[in-house]
């Protein structure tokens, strides 16, 4: 049997660490700040992969799109140089794609091109989207004014726009949009309808921001009659990869392979996924550095403890203390150290997450405060082994002589 | 009498050829149960190193020391130390106390080494500190007692595994007169009921007050 009993043994290595408060917070610094940074690193990946998630949720799930260009590389990341392609679809391969694909709702075409807006003295840049009526049902946009342009409107090319909610906001200020007219080019273009905001995208073009119009109508104010991208709305989310190998053999048919991209989306969730964690364990590798700081600053001050208590070492071994009893309190000092420093360092990072959260999305998850935790315990044995050892190793009569 | 301690023949020897010298000769001795033996000696005389090799703490060079009707120079270093927790009970000429910990729990530190039960060592704590006259200072640190208490508070850590043997290492040396005399008292005491006592000291008139004076002289017993 173990002797002292873990419990006893605990409850000697505590005292022996709360008899010098200052010393054992200033010694847990390192741990604090390092389990700290973990935890907040760890807790924003997590948060902006949810809101990435939700935020594609929220723009309707089931679909399968066409872009111009290689927009992936083959390890599954973004390609750059495919977003600058000039090439671009048309109505023949919407007619197309309609005509040949079973168990879809919809083909919904859209265009774009970067513009600028007036009203009265207000301009301001935006990006207008041509596209059409099933735009509006199947990406479930939702409006807070007015409403979305209709089939009259697009058949008849009218000049009738429907605006995002941050550029309503910045062209009209207090004034009501609809019905107003939004000077775009030579045009003048009536609003019908204003959405709901959708919030942040994270860097990109912001979806508040976008302007849309009937697809024939943008073509007549656009440089290009060109369409960049296509969504098709799937009825069932299991035909997804049916439909999207159907899609590719359709337009292999009319284009190279290497001029368009085919996708779902869990294709542009898995590729922002593999940015996001590469970055997430990248930046959480870089605090983690500071934990092994942490773990030097408890070795030092564990062996300055071992040669402080060199003749309290001595007087335990005389009354009876095995080298392994020795062993056992110094290690269990350094792992005391190490995760009540982990422990603050975990409420920290908790209350900063929660802080956070009002301006950045931020989650902490049970796995970073599980693997918090861990890394505390190893390092507190990692580098509480040299010490304890050390101690154990003392001959009982030189530790007594220790002057 | 039983024989409780015997050393054969015990050599103890520092440093290595052109530095070797012999801390102890060829030491042969052997103390009984219920014995007061005071060792004696001038300072370098090699008496501390002798209680160190009876109190288990050091390996003699050569010779054997039975404790008990055993010969500790076979024992591994975990049987040594369970030997020292069972039979052997320290007091130090520098009390040895752990600084901000109670009398309570100075006096029971032995037993966390030991086989009893956690729940009776406090029990068993202020039984020891009743003994030595000092159960109302139990929850004092060692800086909140005078030096005389402090030697009550080693003594009954001393006694808490009730050990045969006491082994006391110049235990009036850092205490006043008064004080000194009456841990003396207190030994012979203990000796009276039974324990034996094994005082190493320099000073000859407590070393007179034992059964039997030990002399050692350049590292050998001289009566």
């Amino acid at each position: 049997m173990l002797k002292p009993n873990p419990r006893e043994l605990l409850k000697s290595s505590f005292k022996s660490i709360f008899k010098n408060k200052t010393r054992t917070l200033l010694t847990s610094l390192g741990i604090i700040i390092g389990v700290t940074s973990v935890i907040l690193l760890i807790s924003i990946g997590n948060g902006l992969k949810s809101f990435i998630n939700d935020q594609f949720e929220s723009l309707g799930s089931n679909f399968v799109i066409i872009t111009a260009g290689k927009i992936f590389n083959e390890e599954g990341g973004f390609n750059n140089e495919g977003a600058y392609t000039t090439f671009s679809f048309n109505k023949k391969d919407v007619t197309t794609l309609k005509r040949k694909l079973k168990n879809i709702n919809a083909v919904i075409p859209a265009s774009q091109s970067t513009v600028k807006a007036k009203f009265q003295d207000t301009i301001k840049e935006s990006m207008l989207i041509a596209t059409t009526t099933d735009y509006a049902i199947y990406r479930k946009q939702k409006l807070k004014q007015g409403r979305w342009f209709n089939e009259s409107e697009q058949k008849k090319e009218s000049k009738v726009v429907v605006l995002g909610s941050k550029i309503a906001k910045n062209l009209f200020q207090n004034t009501y949009p609809i019905n107003k007219k939004v000077s775009i080019g030579s045009a003048n273009f009536k609003v019908v309808g204003v959405i709901e905001e959708v919030g942040g995208t994270l860097g990109g073009p912001s979806f508040d921001d976008y302007i849309y119009t009937p697809l024939e109508t943008g073509f007549n104010f656009m440089e290009n009659d060109g369409i960049q991208s296509i969504d098709i709305a799937v009825k069932n989310k299991e035909d997804i990869a049916l439909i999207k190998k159907e899609t590719e053999k359709i337009l292999l048919d009319s284009y190279d392979e290497d001029k368009f991209s085919v996708f779902d989306q869990n294709k542009i969730l898995s590729s922002i996924n593999t940015i996001l964690n590469t970055l997430t364990i990248a930046l959480t590798g870089i605090a983690a550095i500071s934990l092994v700081v942490g773990g030097i600053g408890i070795m030092n001050i564990m062996l300055v403890s071992v040669t402080e208590r060199t003749r309290e070492i001595g007087l335990r071994k005389a009354v009876g203390a095995y080298p392994r009893a020795i062993l056992l309190q110094f290690l269990f000092e350094a792992v005391i150290l190490s995760v009540f420093g982990g422990s603050i360092g975990i409420l920290l990072g908790s209350i900063g997450t929660i802080a956070l959260n009002n301006f950045f999305p931020a989650k902490v998850t049970i796995e970073s405060i599980l693997l918090a935790f861990g890394v505390c315990c190893a390092v507190g044995i990692i580098f509480g082994v040299a010490p304890a050892r050390r101690a154990s190793k003392l001959s009982p009569i030189d530790a007594l002589r220790y002057e | 009498m039983p024989t409780l301690l015997q050393l054969k023949n015990v050599t103890k020897t520092y440093g290595s050829q052109d530095t070797k010298f012999d801390a102890l000769k060829n030491i042969n001795l052997k103390i009984d149960s219920g014995e007061f033996v005071s060792i004696t000696g001038p300072s370098g005389s090699g008496k501390s190193t002798l209680m160190h090799i009876i109190g288990l703490l050091d390996n003699p060079t050569s010779g054997k020391v039975i404790l008990e009707n055993k010969n500790t120079s076979k024992l591994k270093e975990n049987q040594l130390a369970s030997l020292r927790n069972k039979s052997l009970g320290f007091v130090f000429q520098q009390f040895n106390l752990l600084s901000k910990t109670s009398s309570l729990d100075n006096t029971i530190l032995p037993l966390l080494y030991s086989d009893i039960p956690q729940k009776e060592h406090k029990k068993l704590g202020i039984k020891m500190l009743d003994k030595v006259k000092i159960k109302n200072k139990a929850s004092n640190t060692p800086a909140q007692l005078s030096g005389g208490e402090q030697q009550r508070v080693a003594i009954a850590r001393a006694l808490i595994n009730n050990p045969k043997i006491i082994l006391a290492d110049e235990p009036t040396g850092n205490l006043d007169s008064k004080s000194g005399k009456n841990i003396i008292k207190l030994l012979k005491r203990l000796n009276k009921e039974g324990k034996t006592i094994i005082l190493v000291t320099h000073d000859l008139s407590l070393a007179k007050l034992a059964n039997r004076m030990i002399t050692i002289k350049d590292g050998q017993i001289k009566c």
